[in-house]
């Protein structure tokens, strides 16, 4: 199987992000040297950037927290983090704090993130959660490009926004697209599609959110992505029990088309009535996959 | 533009509920609801088929069509049966989904071989395509000559046609129950025609090809693990 999308989008794709006036950026290169990652390479500007980073456990994983000094996305801002983490290295990127969308009457604040992991790199990517305030659209696209040997986790939660009568989904439009490819061991043959992730809430276009199909009466929602060539029979087996004990109505299923270049695609959608309750099944995914392929202890961030 | 009686005949053919695709074994979620005693009468079900159709088909297979039709080549094609195979998330949704198409494709490349119903089997056959049933009825449509709107509402419909079949069956429902769903759901369809259309005058079709409900996706992966199942989905 192929297809990497047609030439022509991607170029005036690529062109567009270019060109783009960025509210803030951040461009982060991850290195590994003696079994430590660091940040061989980082550039900020606007309003994001990063606090110092931490080494949370021994496994020389590195940890990056995004911070946005604006304290909120605005109408019509546009956001850009640019993750390389290259062969080897490893590394855990979070955010200080919830992601707050306020009123967007200028048009949707938008997110593009580009993240491309070398051989053998580890990206755990857990933000804390999305609040988008009444009048409020945001839009977000992730697109990753991964060796075959590279380990990729990515951990969203949407809650239910924020308006000041306290009503729940008041805000306008919430879309999440994430694409992952999978590039080819041998640099002349094409990178491959793995999955595309998609969430899009529109309160006023559904009859009743939160009724069946939609929300089930529940007002968060959870996106967990694991892509990785050693998802294998046995660790599904773990991950599912681990969603069955979760305090979240979830569902597991192995994603993607195929195993391109032998990557393995596992996807766990929750919906929950808080943001503990998710965030506590994605870390015990994310400290069970630790333990396992790295022996690492779990993933603790301190936040204060 | 109006198709040709020949055009029409085809598209009879392959969205009649009795083309053999196997869709008559497919709940595409419906019964994971059935088993959770949510789906018990004409009003639940009605209610949920509606759901579907306003989610899954239209953000899915009605965008897929449209694309299908707004192809200048057919390596484009080639692009969209893996992004829509791609973004289903429950694994018996992409395997279904694969499954009636390659079945749809093959009947159709026998009955209507088209240059790029041809390729498109060709391309299944060597394993480089998935052949989701979306956009093979779209490339089939499309060479029959049938106008895009009237693609999409055919492939809407006989999808909900044979899910209300199903659930006679499965929950049950009786037949008359079942013709007014169908009779109800028509409206259901207009929309999907209508909604799929705007996002791609808005130009973001393909941006918001696969975003399901949530809701909707979980019963459909919960539907792997279910015990004593009727349906394959």
């Amino acid at each position: 199987m192929h297809g990497a999308g047609s030439a022509g989008a991607r170029s005036s794709r690529i062109r567009s992000l270019a060109e783009t006036e960025w509210t803030g950026q951040l461009r982060l290169g991850v290195a590994e040297r003696d079994g430590r990652s660091y940040a061989a390479r980082q550039f900020h500007e606007g309003a994001l950037r990063v606090l110092r980073p931490h080494y949370l456990d021994h496994s020389g994983q590195v940890t990056y927290t995004v911070i946005n000094p604006g304290g909120a996305y605005f109408g019509a801002d546009a956001y850009l983090l640019d993750v390389v983490v290259e062969r080897g290295a490893s590394l855990a990127l979070t955010t200080q704090s919830a992601t707050k969308v306020y009123r967007t009457p200028q048009g949707p604040a938008t997110q593009e993130m580009t993240v491309r992991l070398g051989p053998g790199s580890v990206l755990d990517y857990v933000p804390d959660q999305l609040i988008v305030y009444r009048g409020g659209s945001y839009i977000q696209r992730t697109r990753v490009d991964m060796d075959p040997t590279a380990s990729l986790v990515l951990a969203e939660i949407v809650t239910p926004g924020w308006s000041p009568s306290g009503e729940s989904f008041a805000y306008d439009e919430l879309r999440m697209r994430t694409e992952v490819r999978v590039l080819p061991p041998d640099p002349a043959a094409r990178p491959r599609r793995l999955v595309v992730d998609q969430l899009r809430i529109r309160p006023d276009a559904h009859g009743d959110l939160t009724g069946v199909g939609f929300m089930e009466g529940r007002s968060h929602t959870g996106q967990l992505l694991l892509a990785d060539a050693r998802l294998d029979d046995d660790l599904y087996e773990r991950l599912t029990e681990l969603v069955d004990a979760s305090d979240t109505h979830s569902g597991i299923t192995r994603a993607g088309a195929g195993e391109p270049y032998g990557v393995r695609c596992v996807c766990v959608r929750s919906l929950a009535d808080s943001t503990e309750a998710v965030a506590a099944l994605h870390r015990a995914v994310v400290d069970e996959l630790h333990e396992r392929w790295r022996g690492q202890a779990p993933l603790r961030l301190r936040k204060y | 533009m109006e198709p040709s009686l020949s055009g029409v005949l085809g598209l009879m053919q392959l969205t009649d509920s009795a083309l053999p695709t196997g869709a008559f074994s497919h709940s595409l979620g419906f019964e994971t609801y059935m088993h959770a005693e949510q789906l018990e009468d004409r009003e639940s079900f009605s209610a949920w088929l509606e759901m579907f159709v306003d989610q899954q088909l239209t953000h899915t297979d009605a965008l897929a069509v449209r694309l299908v039709y707004a192809a200048e080549d057919f390596e484009r094609v080639e692009d969209l049966d893996d992004l829509v195979t791609v973004q289903a998330l429950p694994r018996q949704i992409r395997e279904g989904g694969i499954t009636m198409g390659g079945r749809l494709l093959s009947i159709g490349a026998r009955s209507y071989p088209g240059e790029w119903v041809q390729r498109y089997e060709q391309g299944v056959v060597e394993e480089r395509l998935h052949g989701h049933q979306a956009t093979v009825w779209g490339v089939l449509a499309r060479e029959l000559g049938v106008p895009e709107d009237t693609a999409v509402a055919s492939h809407v419909y006989a999808t909900v046609i044979s899910l209300t079949q199903n659930a006679v069956r499965g929950i049950p429902l009786g037949q008359n129950t079942g013709q007014a769903v169908i009779r109800d759901a028509q409206h259901w369809v207009g929309r999907a025609v209508a909604v799929s259309r705007d996002l791609v005058a808005q130009g973001i079709a393909e941006e918001v090809l696969g975003a399901v409900a949530p809701g909707l996706e979980i019963a459909q992966m919960n539907h792997e693990r279910q015990r004593a199942r009727l349906f394959m989905s």
